[in-house]
């Protein structure tokens, strides 16, 4: 497909020139980095076992998410995003944070993949084992390729989404083949390579750390909910959004399960706890040379993918907040030729390169975490106000969730959990992290509120809302 | 107050420019500065072993200690690894003081969207006879 | 810089990896720059919610356009 051009008169626009196969490579690309690296860090907070039984409760929390995500953007579908969906059912202040959120869970998990990526090339160098004429072993330092990923990845995504979306979609597929692969190659059905029986020690922290556990347990899902918000491409999205989400959650919940027998049954839970790359250890494990060039390809591809959605996701966040001048508006360009969100994609660089050269990887991925989590609890009660504002059949909505309010009800109490379980070992980041969310909050309220404009952010098509309004 | 239209001021550059400022400082100032002050390393704790040089000492069986060995690791670097526990000791004044923290944000927020929306929605629907 | 004959396999694929990201970098900037003083600021920032409708309804992004 060429690219076509958008010029309105004297307006340039974004080119959407994209298919539904992109979306899915985008939605899953994003999170399948998460069976690659990440999870096995609520293995270190709780043990193996408290690792699986958080990998069950964080499907069950995600299942509440996707059931309501799918109404409200199935409904909100022509507007697209959580950002959009705060500013006509909450309000402005709730629409900077949500925007927020989204900018934060996507350019942290850029950062993760970045380190994932320089990690894995370190230790392929050292396993070459090449050394100095004075015998001494070499370090193929990763500071360098960490850089390098997140230069390579923004100027892609600067010169246009088109083609590096559809390099996305082959190797996601690729990514996910692997470890199927791994799977088979392991023989899950016999003993002779899986050794659970030797290697799971019961719950080193007890009942407590089931729950500490369920923090890096969201890690398995996190950001699967962005492929709801595809919905404006989908043919008939009552029937597809729910059923391509819960299809989709399901999918990562068998590769999640699969991914943990596979490493539980290879390797010791303190080193699993804290490995970088698991799933190439778990072939390094396996004396295999193929499996191991599969893993690392696998590895590679699954970061690079999450990476490249990630800084597609998280400059359009910035660029669609800076265009209702939320942020300053200088960000609301679009590139005349490549139309792309250029001085976002710039901007945000920074940003992504300091904290992957300086922060540990457990850090920055809990910022990932802590973004999404708050934007999981958003939706607990932006569902609860959707309906009392829009009661049902006041508006067309594309898709219903049933047992309302259950969904949002059993949401909160997980995500209550959740903060909980953050809390436990990562307390003061999730103070950091509220403190940077209430001053900005203040900012934008007393500050830069001045500069939007008020009537015109109400884009859909509704009635007024009822209540006192 | 009128029925009028909010036209907002346009922003200068330098305006822009201080805004974008403000926003970058704040997300180093409020993340990244604890994690470089390290103030974010806390929450660990070691667990006592008698014998930290020996694979049976650290509490290994034949199983383990194989593959702790193909992973490139002997006892003595894989000690600190193992021995290295979360502490999940906490004080309830924390916890309270924390929770308190994220029920007062989300209430801010939506306090404050409360009074915004307000204006969004009295500027697009008109306003309600009084 | 160090002499290129010291250099082992490795440093070279380092350095060769930092000369990469500066070229980006670079790249990147000057495009901006070149970009930002050719069209005219109003043009740039032309972009509206709901204006890519008519185009093309498939949006590259979760966030993209809106409407």
């Amino acid at each position: 497909m060429t690219q076509t051009t958008a010029i309105h008169g004297e307006k340039i626009s974004l080119l959407r020139v994209l298919g539904p196969g992109h979306v899915w490579a985008l939605g899953v690309g994003i999170v399948l980095v998460g069976e690659y690296m990440g999870w096995n860090f609520s293995v270190g907070k709780g043990g193996a076992i408290a690792a699986l039984i958080a990998c069950w409760v964080a499907g069950l929390l995600y299942t509440c998410v996707a059931m309501i995500d799918s109404e409200v953007t199935s409904t909100v579908a022509a507007a697209g995003g959580q950002y959009a969906q705060a500013k006509h059912i909450v309000g402005p202040l709730m629409a900077f944070n949500v925007g927020l959120f989204l900018v934060f869970a996507y350019t942290m998990l850029e950062a993760a993949n970045a380190i994932t990526l320089g990690y894995l090339i370190q230790t392929v160098g050292g396993m070459m084992g090449q050394t100095t004429a004075g015998g001494e072993a070499l370090v193929l330092h990763d500071k360098p390729f960490i850089v390098l990923t997140i230069m390579f990845l923004a100027w892609l995504n600067y010169r246009g989404v088109y083609a590096t979306l559809t390099f996305n979609l082959v190797i996601t597929a690729i990514a996910f083949v692997a470890i199927i692969i791994l799977f088979f190659a392991v023989r899950p059905w016999s003993s002779d390579v899986l050794q659970h029986n030797e290697l799971l020690t019961g719950l080193p922290y007890g009942w407590i750390g089931v729950i500490a556990a369920l923090h890096f347990g969201l890690w398995y899902y996190l950001g699967i909910e962005g492929t709801c918000q595809a919905a404006e491409e989908v043919r008939s999205p009552a029937r597809s959004l729910p059923l391509g989400t819960m299809t989709g959650i399901m999918t990562l919940l068998i590769a999640a399960t699969m991914t943990w027998f596979i490493c539980a049954g290879l390797m010791p839970w303190e080193y699993l706890g804290q490995a970088v790359t698991p799933l190439f250890d778990a072939a390094r494990l396996m004396d295999s040379l193929p499996l191991m060039v599969l893993l690392f390809i696998g590895t590679i591809f699954s970061t690079l993918a999450s990476a490249n959605g990630c800084i597609n996701d998280a400059s359009r966040a910035w660029f669609s907040m800076a265009r209702d001048r939320y942020l300053p508006q200088w960000f609301g360009a679009v590139h005349p030729r490549y139309r792309t969100p250029y001085r976002s994609i710039v901007f945000l660089v920074p940003v992504a390169v300091l904290f992957a050269y300086y922060a540990p990887l457990d850090q920055v991925i809990t910022f990932s975490i802590l973004s999404g989590l708050l934007g999981y609890t958003f939706m607990t009660f932006n569902v609860i106000m959707f309906r009392r504002k829009w009661p049902l059949g006041t508006i067309q909505r594309g898709y219903v969730h049933p047992l309302h309010p259950l969904p949002a009800l059993v949401l909160l109490v997980l995500c209550a959990t959740t903060y909980f379980a953050v809390f436990l070992g990562y307390g003061t980041q999730l103070m950091a992290m509220m403190a940077f969310f209430i001053i900005a909050s203040l900012w934008f309220h007393f500050h830069r509120y001045r500069y939007v404009r008020r009537g015109d952010q109400f884009t859909m098509p509704w009635p007024r809302p009822l209540g006192d309004y | 107050m009128s029925n009028g239209h909010y036209e907002p001021p346009r922003q200068s550059a330098l305006g822009q420019f201080f805004d974008s400022l403000f926003l970058l400082a704040l997300v180093f100032a409020s993340l990244f500065a604890p994690l470089y002050l390290g103030l974010a390393s806390g929450g660990k704790t070691e667990i006592e072993l008698a014998d930290k040089t020996t694979w049976a000492g650290l509490g290994q069986n034949a199983v383990m200690q194989g593959a702790w060995e193909k992973l490139g690791y002997t006892p003595e670097t894989a000690a600190p690894v193992i021995v290295s526990r979360f502490d999940y000791s906490f004080d309830l004044v924390a916890l309270g003081v924390t929770a308190l923290i994220v029920v007062g944000y989300f209430v801010l927020v939506v306090a404050f969207s409360k009074s915004e929306y307000r204006e969004v929605i009295a500027e697009r629907f008109g306003r309600r006879d009084q | 810089m160090p002499d290129i004959n010291t250099l082992n396999n490795f440093q070279l694929l380092e350095y060769g990896a930092w000369a990469l990201c500066i070229i980006l970098g670079v790249w990147m900037l000057t495009d901006m720059l070149r970009t930002d003083m050719t069209y005219s600021e109003d043009l740039l920032t032309s972009s509206r919610e709901g204006d890519i409708e008519d185009a093309l309804v498939i949006d590259p992004t979760h966030q993209g356009g809106h409407r």
